[in-house]
C-alpha cells in the first residue's frame, strides 16, 4: 500500500448532519455502537425502493446503501474495512 | 506492610526460603511485602505462563476482554479471521489506553487521544494526518501493539510474557490430566456462564493458590456452617479422605476429596455423565468417579474447584465448577476474578442451577467465599507485622508419605487429602522463581 498517495475525497460528504427521522414511524432505528464509535441504522423507504441509512451522530455523517452495494460489502475481506481506515480519521 | 529491606539482605532471604521450604517451613513475610511484591512481578509473572481468558468469553471475531498478567494491562481479542491474540492494552503513539471498556466487540481499536487506529489483532492501519505530519517518514508496520504470546489447552487461553519460556504443555507439565476434570464435562466441552464476577480484596493472591491447590483441611473448620445443616455433602469425621497431587518442579497442585458415601459422577445429570465417561481417559474416570470435591491450582494464579452444594439440607445437591484467577495489585491486595463453568452440552435448567448453587457457595456474595476472605484477610494483616517479620509457619503435613502406587494419574499422589505435600511443591517453584532459578 502507498503510504503518500491516499487521499481525502471530499471535506464533508453532501448528506447528513441532521438526520430527519418519520415521526410516524413505527419501526425503531438500530444502534450500534461499541466503545470507539456509534451509528444509526435505519430503514429507508424511497418513492421505487429502498436503502439502508446509516448515521453517525458523532460526526454528523451519513450513508445510504442500496441493496446491490449491501450485497457486494458480503463478499469483501475485513482487510477493506481496514484500508478504509487508513484514511483521515474524519470527514 | 514491611518495609523495604536492601536488595542484598532479600537475595539472602529467598535462599533462606527454599531452604526452608525443604524442612517443612515457609516465612509469613512473603503474604505481605513490597519487595516480595516487587520481586515476583519481575521475576516471576514476566516468565510464567498466565492465564488470560476462556475461549467462550471470545466466541465470535471481535469479541474482546482486557485482562491482566502481573501489572500489565492486555487485550484478549478474536481477530476478523478467528484467531486470538494478546496485545498490551496501550497505544503505540504516547501510550494511551485503547480499550477502557473491559469486554466488547470492535474489528478496529481507535485511540481517543490522537485516533491512530489498530486492526483488533494489534496491527497499526490508521494513522491520522499521516502525510501532512510524518511525510513518510512512519512505517505502519513498526508501530503495531505490543504483542503477547499466547497458547491453550481445552478452551483455556493462557499468555506469557517470556518468549524464551517452554511451551504450554510442557508447562503444564501433565497437569492437563486433572485440568480434564473441570473442563471435558461432556462431548461439547465447558462454557462460562456470563462474565467473571470481580473484586478488590485486601489479601495476598498466594493465599488463595495455596488453598486451591488442595486445601482440605480448612473444609470442616472455615465451612463448618455447610457441614451442620447439610448444605455441603461430606462430613467432619471422614473428610481427610482423598488424594493430594503435585506435579513435582511444576508447582500445579489439585487436592480430591472423597465422601465414603458419594455417588460416582453424583450431581450431574445422568445424560452427562454418559458423555463424560466418553469425553474421559479410563484412568480419569476412575479418578473422577471417586472424588465429591476437587480443587486444584495451576502455578501461579489460576484455580478450579468442583464440588456438589445442594438447596435442599442432606440432598447430594448440584455439582458445580468456578475458576478463579487471583491478579496481584499490591503487597497483601488482590483483584479476584471468579467465573462459573458450566458443561455446554448440558439442559439449559442444569446450567441455571450449577450457576445457582455456584452462586450460593462463591463469587462475590458466596458463603464459602465470604468465610475464605475474612480469614484469608486476617492472615495478609498478620503477615504485614512487624513482629511477624521472621515468623515462619509449618508445612510438614506428609513429609514422610510414600506415593500411592495405586493412583492411576500423573505426578505426587499422596494420602490423605489434608496434606501439605502440594504447598511444599508450589512454595518450592515460587522460590526457584524468585531466586531467578526456573
Amino acid at each position: 500500500m502507498d503510504e503518500i498517495s491516499k487521499q481525502p475525497t471530499i471535506e464533508r460528504p453532501p448528506v447528513g448532519d441532521v438526520s430527519q427521522y418519520p415521526e410516524q414511524s413505527a419501526e425503531e432505528p438500530i444502534v450500534i455502537a461499541n466503545e470507539f464509535a456509534d451509528v444509526v441504522i435505519r430503514k429507508v423507504e424511497t418513492r421505487n425502493g429502498m436503502r439502508l441509512d446509516i448515521w453517525s451522530p458523532r460526526r454528523g455523517s451519513r450513508i445510504l446503501l442500496d441493496a446491490v452495494a449491501l450485497d457486494c460489502l458480503t463478499f469483501q475481506e475485513p482487510e477493506l474495512i481496514s484500508e478504509l481506515l487508513e484514511r483521515r480519521p474524519a470527514p | 506492610m514491611n518495609t523495604k529491606p536492601e536488595s542484598q539482605s532479600l537475595a539472602a532471604w529467598v535462599e533462606e526460603t527454599r531452604e526452608g521450604i525443604d524442612s517443612g517451613r515457609f516465612p509469613a513475610r512473603a503474604f505481605n511485602d513490597q519487595a516480595v511484591y516487587d520481586l515476583e512481578q519481575e521475576r516471576l509473572f514476566s516468565k510464567t505462563w498466565c492465564f488470560l481468558a476462556h475461549e467462550s468469553e471470545i466466541p465470535h471475531p471481535g469479541d474482546y476482554v482486557t485482562r491482566y498478567i502481573g501489572n500489565n494491562n492486555l487485550i484478549v481479542a478474536r481477530d476478523e479471521h478467528g484467531e486470538i491474540y494478546a496485545n498490551l492494552n496501550m497505544c503505540r503513539h504516547r501510550g494511551n489506553v485503547m480499550c477502557k471498556a473491559e469486554m466488547g466487540n470492535a474489528s478496529h481499536f481507535r485511540c481517543s487521544y490522537h485516533g491512530w487506529t489498530y486492526k483488533n489483532s494489534g496491527e497499526l492501519v490508521g494513522v491520522p494526518y499521516m502525510k501532512e505530519g510524518y511525510e513518510g517518514r512512519l512505517k505502519r508496520k513498526d508501530w503495531g501493539l505490543v504483542r503477547v504470546r499466547v497458547d491453550s489447552y481445552e478452551g483455556l487461553v493462557f499468555g506469557c510474557l517470556d518468549p524464551e519460556a517452554p511451551p504450554l504443555d510442557e508447562y503444564l507439565g501433565g497437569f492437563q490430566f486433572y485440568l480434564d476434570l473441570y473442563l471435558k464435562h461432556g462431548l461439547g466441552g465447558v462454557e462460562v456462564h456470563g462474565p467473571p464476577d470481580h473484586w478488590i480484596a485486601d489479601t495476598d493472591w498466594k493465599i488463595c493458590t495455596e488453598n486451591f491447590a488442595g486445601d482440605g483441611y480448612h473444609t470442616p473448620v472455615a465451612h463448618q456452617w455447610g457441614f451442620h445443616l447439610g448444605y455441603f455433602p461430606s462430613s467432619g469425621s471422614t473428610h481427610s479422605q482423598g488424594w493430594a497431587v503435585s506435579i513435582p518442579g511444576k508447582g500445579h497442585g489439585i487436592g480430591l476429596g472423597h465422601g465414603p458415601n458419594f455417588p460416582p459422577f453424583g450431581g450431574f445429570p445422568d445424560d452427562l455423565v454418559a458423555e463424560m465417561k466418553q469425553s474421559l481417559s479410563p484412568e480419569q474416570v476412575e479418578v473422577f468417579s471417586r472424588t465429591r470435591t476437587a480443587v486444584g491450582s495451576v502455578f501461579p494464579n489460576l484455580s478450579f474447584l468442583m464440588q456438589p452444594f445442594s438447596l435442599e439440607p442432606g440432598e447430594i445437591g448440584v455439582r458445580f465448577v468456578t475458576m478463579r484467577l487471583y491478579h496481584p495489585v499490591g503487597p497483601g491486595r488482590m483483584e479476584m476474578y471468579s467465573w462459573c463453568l458450566v458443561p455446554k452440552n448440558a439442559s439449559q435448567e442444569y446450567k441455571k442451577e450449577a450457576y445457582r448453587a455456584y452462586t450460593l457457595a462463591f463469587g462475590q456474595a458466596g458463603t464459602f467465599e465470604q468465610d475464605d476472605f475474612e480469614n484469608w484477610t486476617k492472615v495478609t494483616q498478620a503477615a504485614g507485622m512487624t513482629m511477624v517479620r521472621d515468623v515462619d509457619f509449618p508445612y510438614i503435613m506428609g513429609m514422610d508419605s510414600a506415593p500411592d502406587p495405586e493412583f492411576p494419574g500423573p505426578g505426587h499422589a499422596v494420602v490423605p487429602y489434608v496434606n501439605d505435600t502440594n504447598f511444599r511443591n508450589l512454595w518450592s517453584r515460587w522460590a526457584d522463581y524468585l531466586a531467578g532459578e526456573a
